[in-house]
Parts: C-alpha cells; structure tokens; sequence
C-alpha cells in the first residue's frame, strides 16, 4: 500500500513512492506459522474466503446435520420424550452427511495446493516437511467436529432449555459428554482418512470420488455382511457362525468400526451393528490401526511430494 | 572420472569475487549478515539412477546480483534447492547468510525469498489474497503481511489488477507475482530460478529490470539462474557458470568482459585471401562471423596483421583487441580454459 508520507502541505490524496521499505516488524515463528496454516485451511474447509460456490456444500451439510437437533426440541416441545440421542444421533443421516462434507471438502484444503504446485512455496519457508499436513489435518478435524458437535450442543440446549428441574439438566448433560466423545472420534477418523486419500490426487473430482467410493462402498459392505451373517441376505450360515458374523461384521467401514468402539465403550443406544460384545476390542484396535495408517501416509505423502 | 574442479577454476584462484563490487545501497541489510552470501564446498548431489546434478561443487558468492548459469539440467536448480533445504545433499557442505543448511535451514528459509521455475499459483484467488497468506507463511504477523503483500505487488508493477484472480493473468503478471510472493517477508536473499522463462522480449526486459531494481535499489541480495548467459550477464554483478553439475568458472562481471590477448580484424572483401596471407605469417588466424581472430602474441602482431592487410590492398574496416563475450566460456571454457578437465574426461 502506499503510504502517505509527503508534508502535509502537498494535501491530501497524493501519492508519494517512498520506495523500499525494509521489514522491521516482529517475525513470528514455525509455531504461529502453522497456526496460521491451520486457520487458514478452517476457513476454506468451509468455503469462507472464496466465492459463494465453495459454500455451498458446506452450509446443506450444516444444516442437514442440525435438523434432528430442531426436530428434537419440537418434539419435546409437544409433550414427546427424546428421539435423538447423543451417542448415535441419527446415524444414517449422519454417516450420509460426513461422506458428502469429507468428500467435497478435504481436496479444497489439499488437492488444490498439489493442483497448482504451490507446494514449493510452502516447503521454501520457514515450515518443516511435516508441518503442512499437520496444520491441514488439525484444522480438517476441528472443521469435522464443528459439523458433528455444533448440532449435538444444540440437541442439548434444546433439551436443556426445556428440562424440569436440575435433575433433569445433569441427566442430559451426563448423556451429553459420550455424545461429544463419539463426534472426536468421528472426526479424527473421517478427517484423517479423507485428507489422505485427496493428498494422492491433485485433481479435485478424482479426489472427491475415491473419497466417496471408498466411505459408500466400505459402508454398503458392512451392511451386506451383516445381512448375510443374520439370514437376510442370500447365504446363511450356523447360528453361532451368523452371530459372529454380524459382531465382527462393522470391522469393514470405518463408519461401523465407529459405532463398533462407541458401543465396546459402553454407548447403549442401538447401532448399525450388533453390540460387538467380546469382539469389542477389536474394534478398538481397527480405530487405531485405520488412524495410524491414514496418518502414516498422510506423514509418507507429504515426506517425499512436492519439491516438483 | 576427472578431477572434480581444475585447480585453475577454483574459487580461491579467484580472488576478485570475494573483494568484488558491492553495488550502491547493498550494504548488510541486518544481523548475521556476512560477505559470503552463499558458500559451498565439494557439493555433490547424486540423484537415484546414478544422475549426478552437483559435483563437487565449491564456490563462494558475495552479496550483490550473482547470475547462476548453465545449461538446462546443469545443476542449477539442484543448487538453488539444496541452498534452501529443501534437498539434501549427497556429500559436501554449504552455507547460506552464514548459516549451515543441512542445520539451519529453517533460520535460512526465513531469510531468503525463492522464486520457482515452474508454475505455481493456484487460479481462483486474487494476487493479494495469495500474496498476503505466503506473507503469513513467512512469519509476518496480519497486518504486516497485508501491508507488505500490497508493496510487494505495488514493487513489481501490479497495481488494481492484484484484485483479480490470477488464473486471468498473462504469463508476464504470474511471474510477477511469483516475484512478489518471493519479495513478501522482506528477505536477505533473493534466489530466483529462470525468472524469464516463457515471457517474451519485452516480458524479459521488464522483468531483468525489476531484478536489476530490488538488486541494487532495495539491497537484496540476488541469485539469479538462467540458461541465457547474454540476458542475465547485463544485470548481474558476478557470475557462475555451472556446466553438468561443476564449476565452470565464477568471477566478477567485469573481469569475464575484460580485455583479451585476441585481435580482431574485418575487411570488407577478401576476408579468404587475407587468412591465408595471415597464416603465411605464422599467425593462427580464425573465422568469427565475417571477422578473423589473432591471437596476439607480442606487439609485432599487430604489424603483421597491418602489412598482410595493405600488401592485398583489402578495404579494412575494423582493427580491435577484443573484448571477452561472457558466451565465449562455454565454448572456449570446454576448449582453451579447461584442456585438463575435458580431455582427462573423454
């Protein structure tokens, strides 16, 4: 910008070119820096600073998440208990809702960079290797959990705001806090797995597309199994077999393997698979496993990619 | 395998590049500020497949604009990455702003501006947006990085256009705002990589001016690599010259230009008879364009050369000792300057 530096005699609106300035301001550091990163990729997960276009997924999705919460209140409003619960929320609507937001908008934050070649410019600066994937990674998890907790808070408000009593208010916030344990879980796993997947494409459409095959198909799996250990699809097997079967039968799509670990943790609401019972663990272990690996290539990607 | 570097083409030979010219207003611009701006020894980078980019390169550069010449896959990149940290390399050291690269590549990247050679702008956003988190990215605080995102685009020329996105730009602003994000965090060091490819003449005339201006005008110091000697050797203070990965030769601009022990002798006919008078004479003559070539051996060359000229009665036009063309080293550099490196290699 130019800067007015003249007398003030010259009056006012002149230009003067004062030429170079050098910097003497502060410089902040690799912290601040990736904090910035991080910022700055929060708001494009959301389509904020671009035109109206990129908005648009992200606010249907807002919305459709929060809907259960509005219907909820109304419901209770009328004299009728609660229908949406913290644990679970509305299941479908929500693994339908993440498929759409992770898929259109982890290659906004990733994809686009590798389009253009930026890359270079970030690795020419004082960031480490590592540091542009965590900044992406932790601002595409908070932007995960701001769309998976905002309409949990206001399930609770709604609920809370028509309580009877302090009773009633601690049950609901004690329902409240796995509620919002679940909703991380959700999006450490969904952010992780969707940002790696759109680091390996630098063309928005092929990443959005194996994101969304690859969550769409891992979920109709899970449910094809299910329905085949429990006798409704087209093979049956023993009945000790049938019930093994459908336990284990989420470990296939992340989504179940979610509601998998919510119930070995002791989420009581009714899920997409059967309580795991002693299968449990091995739920835990595939969330942990499917995290680690989804980190490691995201860590592996951009270790080598780039420097083009 | 030759020797790595002829002792000849050493940096040490070459004196005049450390005590060389400091242009005006190029003094320190802050601390950790040394005379070498960029020094490497024995720098060798073996990429998989037995490709060898740098060998054994050492050298030492000062402040002012230093152009960084080669050919295409010379090693200049490779050089310029490695500078940054962003490649390691295979054995040998260097250090930029006195700083280890291999140790302080962050302290070293926080002080220099790199401008790449390929594209690398993201379409659908405005050049101050872009400029402005790049700014942020080298470590200016929010304010700061807009002020100075707007002065880095008002410097290389962009003024109301810096508001629209840069996917409708022509190929002469892109590079200008490659220039601009370079500029940004207000660097010691300037290291710009082919920042003329793909404009046209005036494109390129612009933008050896603009580098030309923040060399010597903002007091940055500046490498700047080409694969077009002639075009960077007008605004350059030393030069490099690299040829497949190695030192060719690194010296002031001005002791490349300088006077050399050749005679150059046009006539407008005859040019045949007069090299073969000349050759009878014991003199070496040879064909440069429409000119001849003498090698000056003592000052009676000069009377040979006038007397084979009058004794044919051929109209002469132009009798100089010639001045060296920075072009010369390459062809010359693998014949007369380097005879021991060259054959030792074949």
């Amino acid at each position: 910008m130019t800067t007015q530096s003249g007398p003030p005699a010259a009056g006012a609106g002149v230009i003067h070119d004062i030429g170079y300035r050098h910097y003497q301001g502060p410089r902040l550091g690799r912290a601040a820096i990736i904090r910035a990163l991080g910022w700055h990729s929060l708001r494009s997960a959301f389509g904020i600073g671009r035109g109206a276009k990129a908005k648009i997924i992200p606010v249907i999705a807002f919305t459709l998440m929060c809907l259960p919460a509005v219907v909820n209140t109304v419901a209770i409003a009328r004299g009728g208990g609660q229908i949406v619960y913290y644990d679970t929320y509305v299941f479908q609507l929500r693994v339908l809702v993440m498929i759409v937001f992770v898929a259109a908008q982890a290659p906004e934050l990733v994809s686009r960079d590798l389009r253009s070649h930026v890359l270079p410019l970030y690795f020419s600066r004082p960031l480490h290797r590592l540091d542009y994937p965590l900044a992406k990674l932790g601002a595409f998890i908070l932007a995960c959990l701001a769309l998976l907790e905002i309409p949990l808070l206001l399930l609770y408000l709604g609920s809370v705001s028509q309580a009877h009593g302090g009773a009633e208010i601690w049950h609901q916030t004690r329902a409240l806090i796995p509620g919002l344990l679940v909703g991380l879980a959700w999006a450490v796993l969904l952010a992780a797995i969707g940002l790696t997947l759109a680091s390996f494409s630098a063309r928005r459409a092929y990443a959005t597309g194996s994101i969304a095959i690859c969550f769409f198909l891992s979920w109709a799996l899970a449910g094809l199994l299910r329905g085949v250990a429990t006798g409704r699809g087209p093979v049956t097997g023993g009945a000790g077999m049938a019930d093994a079967g459908a336990r284990l039968s989420g470990l296939v799509s992340p989504f179940t393997v979610l509601d998998g670990l919510r119930q070995w943790l002791g989420g009581t609401s009714p899920g997409p698979v059967p309580p795991p019972g002693g299968y449990g663990p091995l739920y835990g272990v595939m969330f942990v496993l499917l995290l680690a690996a989804a980190a490691g290539a995201l860590a592996a990607r951009y270790r080598k990619a780039g420097i083009a | 395998m030759t020797a790595p570097v002829p002792a000849q083409f050493g940096p040490l030979q070459h004196g005049p590049l450390q005590a060389g010219p400091v242009p005006p207003g190029g003094t320190g611009p802050g601390p950790g500020f040394v005379a070498a701006v960029i020094e490497t020894s024995a720098l060798t980078k073996r990429y998989p497949g037995a490709v060898t980019a740098l060998d054994q390169l050492s050298v030492r550069v000062g402040a002012g604009i230093t152009g960084l010449v080669g050919a295409n896959g010379a090693g200049k990149s490779t050089l310029i990455k490695i500078l940054l940290g962003l490649l390691t390399p295979t054995s040998g050291q260097a250090a930029v702003l006195g700083l280890d690269c291999a140790r302080d590549a962050e302290r070293i990247r926080a002080r220099c501006g790199y401008m790449p050679e390929h594209d690398c702008l993201p379409p659908d956003v405005t050049a101050t947006e872009f400029v402005t988190h790049l700014g942020r990215m080298s470590g200016l605080p929010p304010t700061a990085a807009k002020e100075r995102a707007a002065e880095s685009l008002r410097h290389v020329g962009l003024y109301e256009e810096r508001y629209r996105q840069i996917g409708t730009y022509s190929t002469g602003m892109k590079q200008r705002v490659k220039l601009a994000q370079a500029l940004v965090g207000d660097p010691q060091l300037l290291l710009l990589d082919e920042p003329t490819i793909g404009l046209d003449p005036a494109g390129r005339a612009a933008m050896l001016d603009l580098v030309s201006r923040i060399g010597t005008e903002f007091g940055i110091s500046i490498v700047v690599s080409s694969h077009l000697l002639g075009e960077i050797e007008q605004i350059c203070d030393h030069l490099v010259v690299i040829d497949s990965g190695r030192l060719l030769r690194a010296d002031t601009m001005t002791s490349f230009t300088q006077v050399s022990q050749v005679l150059l002798v046009e006539v407008d006919e005859g040019t045949a008879e007069l090299e073969a008078a000349l050759a009878a004479r014991g003199l070496q003559p040879r064909r440069d364009e429409r000119a001849l070539l003498v090698q000056i051996a003592s000052g009676d060359t000069y009377d040979l050369v006038r007397d084979a000229v009058a004794d044919l009665g051929l109209p002469l036009n132009r009798l100089e000792q010639r001045r060296r063309r920075v072009e010369e080293l390459f062809r010359d550099g693998a014949g007369q300057d380097n005879p021991a490196g060259r054959e030792g290699g074949a």
